[in-house]
């Protein structure tokens, strides 16, 4: 961990020739979520592999793509096409641009991802705002040497998602007249999508989601002192006992169906954060 | 797996080029615990870093030496800091010192740590004898090529904590009038602490505490043919519908005051294990 300060400065140094503005938020938009990047006045904007460090995007429908601007007011960059472990990189390469959106004053992080939907009370189509997590994957970010100036060797995870946040995000979905539920996300590697004896398993164990992706995001987040809001967009529903065969496609078009919910959730919080007496 | 073997006698080759005795006991000390063993009369010390092979503790509450000296009346051989996977080891290099020990002649290990406890009864600075644990770690110091002249490929984990060490251990507390517990301890990589619904979903799976380390010494102690025994000091109660914040400093803290229990135990398991060993050296 000790050469990733270094790279973390280049990449940010980059970003910082084309928009110079210290962030508010960094955002990162998942699966089919890619649309909301559209409401971004852009002042400027990044192939993946014209930032240094950056891995490039492999997964489908993600772009691969850092948008910067201004959403609500509010100076941000966003993530089009995120990284995920399925794909063969490492943690610490995943949340990289975690750790660069906050070198570039970045103090909210504000993450998205397609999920299975566990919980029986939840229907394909619907949000959820994290609110915990349980990490599944077998690996975690912050394994190595601790390097003391991006954050603390023993990060505590007792809210790793904002209280205030999450309340926020329940009334802006009451307001706009759409279901959005409060829970725990599960996170595992995949790429398989889960047996039916996984998801008993992982429902057993108190998830209500389960994704590929976030939990590693958030951990970062956590150790260098920035503040989550969390949004699962439920693509397919997981019950063991009514199983069917997970189709990517229905997937992707239900994330998009879905996507207004999260446009309304991210503009809704940061319109929040804009209104906050500094 | 088979590589390892040769660095593993040319450490104890090292070692006993400096203190001849063959230990019979292998200590390993946790967070803060470093002063369990105030009462071994330490002969030789050795830097992790003057010895070859031996990784470097990077760990807060970690001092990074190995202790040889005598204990209870029993030669033995102290970790003063351990290696965690957290810090970016592999298994193989967090179970080297306990290959190590057993290359000397080490046939009982003691492995302590900080834990945090999920059991609603536990409370901080309580001990807790380890009597199962949970390997949540996703990573096993047993995978490769299986060296048989170190173990089975296939060992055994129907009861890796001597049943008869665990009872010494709730006599001596009794003795000695502190609370001691007996539970499971599960493993977890760390470096971060638990989600409140990370401890939710432990605690509903049997576990009792929950810590970074200890697993992985197990398991290659086990591999080993130790009879092994763990002692949990409790640093910290996690009770995740009341969770407040957890630090290192806060961990360590507790375990200084914790630490004269432990050291009770390893002075009273070592005299009972020396008085094993004559009477049967006698028959």
């Amino acid at each position: 961990m000790l050469n990733l300060y270094d790279k973390i400065e280049t990449a940010a140094a980059k970003i910082r020739e084309s928009f110079p503005t210290p962030l508010h938020a960094g955002i990162i938009l998942g699966t089919g979520l890619g649309g909301l990047a559209e409401r971004i006045d852009v002042k400027a904007s990044f192939n993946y592999e014209e930032i240094p460090n950056f891995p490039e995007s492999t997964a489908l429908s993600h772009r691969g793509r850092l948008v910067c601007g201004i959403l609500e007011d509010l100076p941000v960059v966003a993530m089009e096409g995120r990284f995920h472990q399925y794909e063969g990189y490492s943690l610490q390469q995943i949340t990289l641009p975690v750790r660069v959106m906050k070198a570039l004053g970045a103090e909210l992080l504000i993450v998205s991802q397609a999920v299975g939907g566990m919980n029986p009370y939840y229907n394909s189509g619907d949000v959820m705002i994290i609110d915990d997590h349980i990490n599944m994957m077998g690996d975690n970010p912050l394994v190595g040497v601790n390097d003391d100036r991006l954050g603390p060797r023993f990060p505590d995870m007792c809210a790793p998602y904002d209280a205030k946040l999450i309340e926020k995000g329940l009334e802006i979905a009451r307001q706009q007249n759409f279901a959005a539920h409060k829970g725990v996300v599960v996170a595992v590697t995949g790429p398989n999508l889960e047996t039916r004896a996984e998801y008993r398993f992982l429902r057993a164990i108190g998830a209500d989601v389960v994704g590929m992706s976030t939990v590693p995001e958030v951990i970062v987040a956590v150790h260098c002192g920035m503040r989550v809001f969390g949004v699962s967009v439920i693509t397919d529903m997981c019950l063991p006992d009514a199983l069917e065969p997970a189709d990517v496609e229905k997937i992707i078009a239900i994330a998009g169906a879905a996507e207004p919910k999260l446009r309304a959730l991210v503009t809704g919080v940061l319109a929040y954060e804009a209104a906050k007496p500094r | 797996m088979v590589f390892q073997r040769s660095q593993i006698e040319e450490v104890a080759n090292h070692i006993r080029a400096a203190w001849k005795p063959n230990p019979r006991v292998g200590i390993v000390l946790g967070s803060g615990l470093g002063a369990s063993v105030e009462s071994m009369d330490v002969e030789v010390e050795f830097e992790y870093g003057d010895l070859p092979h031996f990784p470097r503790s990077t760990a807060v509450g970690h001092r990074g030496r190995l202790l040889a000296g005598e204990l209870a009346g029993l030669p033995v051989i102290a970790m003063q800091g351990r290696f965690h996977l957290y810090e970016g080891y592999t298994p193989q290099q967090v179970t080297f010192p306990i290959r190590v020990m057993r290359g000397l002649g080490a046939d009982l290990l003691i492995v302590c740590n900080a834990a945090g406890g999920l059991h609603s009864t536990y409370a901080a600075g309580d001990i807790m004898a380890i009597d199962d644990h949970i390997n949540m770690m996703f990573q096993n110091p047993l995978i490769g090529i299986n060296d048989d002249r170190l173990g089975p490929r296939f060992p055994d984990m129907s009861s890796p904590y001597d049943p008869a060490l665990i009872q010494q251990v709730m006599q001596i507390a009794r003795e000695h009038d502190f609370t001691c517990h007996r539970g499971v301890y599960i493993g977890m990589l760390g470096p971060n602490y638990e989600t409140r619904a990370e401890y939710r979903f432990l605690r509903r799976f049997g576990g009792h505490v929950v810590g970074m380390s200890t697993v992985p010494e197990v398991l290659a102690a086990v591999h080993a043919g130790m009879r092994v025994l763990g002692l949990s000091m409790i640093a910290n109660v996690a009770t995740p519908d009341n969770l407040a914040a957890t630090s290192g400093a806060e961990v360590v803290a507790v375990a200084d005051r914790a630490a004269n229990k432990v050291a009770t135990i390893i002075h009273g398991i070592i005299s009972q294990f020396g008085a094993e060993l004559q009477e049967r050296a006698g028959h």
